[in-house]
Protein backbone atom coordinates (compact mmCIF):
# COMPACT_ATOMS: atom_id res chain seq x y z
CA UNK A 1 0.00 0.00 0.00
CA UNK A 2 1.29 3.30 -1.19
CA UNK A 3 1.35 5.07 2.37
CA UNK A 4 3.56 2.82 3.81
CA UNK A 5 6.38 4.60 2.36
CA UNK A 6 5.68 7.70 4.38
CA UNK A 7 5.30 5.42 7.44
CA UNK A 8 8.80 3.89 7.06
CA UNK A 9 10.32 7.42 6.17
CA UNK A 10 8.26 8.66 9.37
CA UNK A 11 10.03 5.57 11.37
CA UNK A 12 13.39 6.17 10.69
CA UNK A 13 12.91 9.33 11.58
CA UNK A 14 11.32 8.45 15.06
CA UNK A 15 13.96 6.03 15.38
CA UNK A 16 16.99 8.66 14.81
CA UNK A 17 15.60 11.48 16.62
CA UNK A 18 15.55 9.30 19.74
CA UNK A 19 18.87 7.77 19.32
CA UNK A 20 20.17 11.67 19.36
CA UNK A 21 17.82 12.32 22.76
CA UNK A 22 19.93 9.55 24.11
CA UNK A 23 23.03 10.26 22.79
CA UNK A 24 22.24 13.78 24.53
CA UNK A 25 21.30 12.52 27.61
CA UNK A 26 24.59 10.58 27.99
CA UNK A 27 26.72 13.64 27.15
CA UNK A 28 25.16 15.33 29.82
CA UNK A 29 24.88 12.40 32.30
CA UNK A 30 28.67 12.38 31.92
CA UNK A 31 29.88 15.80 32.17
CA UNK A 32 31.59 14.72 35.12
CA UNK A 33 32.80 11.19 34.41
CA UNK A 34 36.55 11.25 34.63
CA UNK A 35 36.93 7.03 34.47
CA UNK A 36 35.51 4.74 31.44
CA UNK A 37 36.28 1.22 31.24
CA UNK A 38 38.15 2.09 27.93
CA UNK A 39 40.11 4.86 30.25
CA UNK A 40 40.48 7.81 30.91
CA UNK A 41 37.77 10.16 31.05
CA UNK A 42 34.15 9.69 29.27
CA UNK A 43 34.38 11.67 25.83
CA UNK A 44 31.43 13.16 24.15
CA UNK A 45 29.58 11.96 21.50
CA UNK A 46 27.89 13.41 18.53
CA UNK A 47 25.75 11.74 15.96
CA UNK A 48 25.87 11.61 12.36
CA UNK A 49 23.11 10.90 10.26
CA UNK A 50 23.04 10.07 6.36
CA UNK A 51 19.65 9.71 3.73
CA UNK A 52 19.26 6.06 2.27
CA UNK A 53 17.20 5.37 -0.07
CA UNK A 54 13.55 3.87 0.78
CA UNK A 55 13.47 -0.03 0.16
CA UNK A 56 10.67 -0.71 -2.55
CA UNK A 57 9.20 2.34 -1.77
CA UNK A 58 7.30 5.58 -3.50
CA UNK A 59 6.72 5.95 -7.38
CA UNK A 60 8.97 3.73 -9.34
CA UNK A 61 9.60 6.92 -11.93
CA UNK A 62 10.42 8.51 -8.74
CA UNK A 63 12.46 6.24 -6.04
CA UNK A 64 15.46 8.81 -5.61
CA UNK A 65 13.45 11.56 -5.02
CA UNK A 66 12.63 10.54 -1.54
CA UNK A 67 14.89 9.05 1.49
CA UNK A 68 14.97 7.76 4.80
CA UNK A 69 17.88 8.64 7.28
CA UNK A 70 19.81 6.04 9.68
CA UNK A 71 22.89 6.86 12.26
CA UNK A 72 25.79 6.80 10.01
CA UNK A 73 28.42 7.20 12.81
CA UNK A 74 28.48 8.23 16.17
CA UNK A 75 31.68 10.07 16.60
CA UNK A 76 33.70 10.64 20.00
CA UNK A 77 35.22 13.95 20.70
CA UNK A 78 38.96 13.62 20.62
CA UNK A 79 39.60 16.77 23.01
CA UNK A 80 39.30 16.49 27.33
CA UNK A 81 39.34 19.74 29.31
CA UNK A 82 41.87 20.10 31.93
CA UNK A 83 40.55 21.14 35.57
CA UNK A 84 42.48 22.15 38.31
CA UNK A 85 41.55 20.26 41.10
CA UNK A 86 44.20 18.84 43.30
CA UNK A 87 42.11 17.36 45.67
CA UNK A 88 40.46 14.93 42.83
CA UNK A 89 41.61 11.38 43.20
CA UNK A 90 42.16 11.79 39.40
CA UNK A 91 44.02 14.20 39.17
CA UNK A 92 47.79 13.86 37.94
CA UNK A 93 51.08 14.82 39.76
CA UNK A 94 50.81 18.94 38.58
CA UNK A 95 46.92 18.29 39.90
CA UNK A 96 45.11 19.11 36.37
CA UNK A 97 41.94 16.31 36.20
CA UNK A 98 40.94 15.21 32.61
CA UNK A 99 37.38 15.61 32.32
CA UNK A 100 35.03 15.60 28.88
CA UNK A 101 34.67 18.40 26.90
CA UNK A 102 31.06 18.94 27.36
CA UNK A 103 28.85 21.77 26.99
CA UNK A 104 25.56 21.32 29.20
CA UNK A 105 24.13 24.47 27.30
CA UNK A 106 24.65 22.51 23.44
CA UNK A 107 23.47 19.42 25.25
CA UNK A 108 20.64 20.84 25.89
CA UNK A 109 19.86 22.85 22.82
CA UNK A 110 20.40 19.65 21.24
CA UNK A 111 17.70 17.40 23.36
CA UNK A 112 15.25 20.51 22.44
CA UNK A 113 16.40 20.06 18.67
CA UNK A 114 15.84 16.56 18.96
CA UNK A 115 12.41 16.48 20.86
CA UNK A 116 11.13 19.12 18.43
CA UNK A 117 12.41 16.82 14.96
CA UNK A 118 10.49 13.73 16.68
CA UNK A 119 7.39 16.19 17.52
CA UNK A 120 7.80 16.56 13.65
CA UNK A 121 7.88 13.16 12.44
CA UNK A 122 4.87 12.39 14.44
CA UNK A 123 3.06 15.41 13.15
CA UNK A 124 4.01 13.85 9.62
CA UNK A 125 2.83 10.27 10.99
CA UNK A 126 -0.48 11.51 11.71
CA UNK A 127 -0.98 13.69 8.43
CA UNK A 128 -0.15 10.76 6.24
CA UNK A 129 -2.59 8.66 8.36
CA UNK A 130 -5.16 11.49 8.09
CA UNK A 131 -5.03 11.67 4.45
CA UNK A 132 -5.40 7.37 4.40
CA UNK A 133 -8.88 7.55 5.90
CA UNK A 134 -9.83 10.97 4.46
CA UNK A 135 -9.69 8.05 0.75
CA UNK A 136 -11.26 6.23 2.18
CA UNK A 137 -14.45 8.81 2.94
CA UNK A 138 -14.43 9.21 -0.72
CA UNK A 139 -17.43 9.05 -2.36
CA UNK A 140 -19.45 8.53 0.88
CA UNK B 1 -40.13 -3.88 -43.70
CA UNK B 2 -36.14 -3.71 -44.10
CA UNK B 3 -36.20 -0.69 -41.93
CA UNK B 4 -38.20 -2.47 -39.31
CA UNK B 5 -35.62 -5.35 -38.60
CA UNK B 6 -33.38 -5.19 -35.84
CA UNK B 7 -29.75 -5.34 -36.84
CA UNK B 8 -26.83 -6.97 -35.22
CA UNK B 9 -27.71 -9.12 -32.07
CA UNK B 10 -29.49 -8.24 -28.90
CA UNK B 11 -27.54 -10.11 -26.50
CA UNK B 12 -25.17 -8.05 -24.89
CA UNK B 13 -21.81 -7.09 -25.64
CA UNK B 14 -20.53 -9.66 -22.27
CA UNK B 15 -22.06 -12.81 -23.96
CA UNK B 16 -20.62 -12.40 -27.13
CA UNK B 17 -17.22 -11.85 -25.93
CA UNK B 18 -17.73 -14.52 -22.89
CA UNK B 19 -15.33 -16.98 -24.62
CA UNK B 20 -12.27 -15.59 -24.98
CA UNK B 21 -13.35 -13.85 -22.07
CA UNK B 22 -13.77 -16.47 -20.12
CA UNK B 23 -11.06 -18.41 -20.73
CA UNK B 24 -8.54 -15.55 -19.51
CA UNK B 25 -10.04 -15.54 -16.97
CA UNK B 26 -8.97 -18.88 -15.78
CA UNK B 27 -5.41 -17.82 -15.82
CA UNK B 28 -6.31 -14.74 -14.23
CA UNK B 29 -6.70 -13.66 -10.62
CA UNK B 30 -10.79 -14.14 -10.10
CA UNK B 31 -12.47 -12.04 -7.82
CA UNK B 32 -12.67 -14.33 -4.94
CA UNK B 33 -9.03 -14.93 -4.95
CA UNK B 34 -8.26 -11.62 -5.32
CA UNK B 35 -10.34 -11.18 -2.12
CA UNK B 36 -8.95 -13.97 0.13
CA UNK B 37 -5.49 -12.80 -0.68
CA UNK B 38 -6.61 -8.73 0.40
CA UNK B 39 -7.83 -10.83 3.76
CA UNK B 40 -5.03 -12.48 4.17
CA UNK B 41 -2.55 -9.87 4.29
CA UNK B 42 -4.56 -7.69 6.37
CA UNK B 43 -4.59 -10.61 8.67
CA UNK B 44 -0.66 -10.52 8.48
CA UNK B 45 -0.64 -7.02 8.96
CA UNK B 46 -2.55 -7.32 12.47
CA UNK B 47 -0.53 -10.18 13.22
CA UNK B 48 2.71 -8.38 13.11
CA UNK B 49 1.06 -5.41 14.93
CA UNK B 50 0.45 -8.22 17.74
CA UNK B 51 3.94 -9.05 17.65
CA UNK B 52 5.34 -5.66 18.04
CA UNK B 53 3.52 -5.19 21.17
CA UNK B 54 4.14 -7.94 22.68
CA UNK B 55 7.88 -7.47 21.77
CA UNK B 56 7.44 -4.04 23.42
CA UNK B 57 5.43 -5.26 26.44
CA UNK B 58 7.79 -8.57 27.39
CA UNK B 59 10.55 -8.62 25.86
CA UNK B 60 11.43 -4.61 25.43
CA UNK B 61 13.36 -5.19 22.56
CA UNK B 62 11.27 -2.68 19.74
CA UNK B 63 10.90 0.38 20.14
CA UNK B 64 7.41 2.35 21.10
CA UNK B 65 7.08 3.70 17.76
CA UNK B 66 7.37 0.80 16.08
CA UNK B 67 4.72 -1.30 17.63
CA UNK B 68 2.39 2.36 17.32
CA UNK B 69 3.41 2.09 13.47
CA UNK B 70 2.47 -1.70 13.31
CA UNK B 71 -0.91 -1.18 15.06
CA UNK B 72 -1.58 1.96 13.07
CA UNK B 73 -0.57 -0.15 9.52
CA UNK B 74 -3.56 -2.69 10.53
CA UNK B 75 -5.77 -0.10 11.39
CA UNK B 76 -5.77 1.93 8.33
CA UNK B 77 -5.30 -1.81 6.29
CA UNK B 78 -8.54 -3.36 8.24
CA UNK B 79 -10.57 0.07 7.25
CA UNK B 80 -10.08 -0.23 3.70
CA UNK B 81 -10.89 -3.49 3.70
CA UNK B 82 -14.19 -2.96 5.67
CA UNK B 83 -14.89 0.01 2.95
CA UNK B 84 -14.72 -2.64 0.26
CA UNK B 85 -16.91 -5.21 2.01
CA UNK B 86 -19.38 -2.50 2.44
CA UNK B 87 -19.33 -1.52 -0.91
CA UNK B 88 -19.68 -5.16 -1.78
CA UNK B 89 -22.98 -5.98 0.53
CA UNK B 90 -24.47 -2.51 -0.66
CA UNK B 91 -24.48 -3.99 -4.64
CA UNK B 92 -25.73 -7.21 -2.98
CA UNK B 93 -28.77 -5.38 -1.16
CA UNK B 94 -29.28 -3.44 -4.56
CA UNK B 95 -29.49 -6.80 -6.07
CA UNK B 96 -31.64 -8.37 -3.90
CA UNK B 97 -34.17 -5.06 -3.50
CA UNK B 98 -34.57 -5.82 -7.44
CA UNK B 99 -38.17 -5.95 -8.78
CA UNK B 100 -38.83 -9.09 -10.54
Amino acid sequence: MDFLTSFKICSSGLATQRARMEVAASNLANVETTRTPEGGPYRKKTVVLSSEPVPDGFNTAFKDAVKMVKIAAIVEEKNVKMAHDPSHPDADAKGFVAKPDINPVLEMTEMIAAGRSYEACVTAFDATKSMALKTLEMGR
Amino acid sequence: MNDLLIRGDLMPPSIGAEGPAGEKQGGEKNFSTVLRDAVADINKFQLNAEEAIAKVQLDNTTSIHEAVIALEKADISFRAMMQVRNKILEAYQEIMRMQV
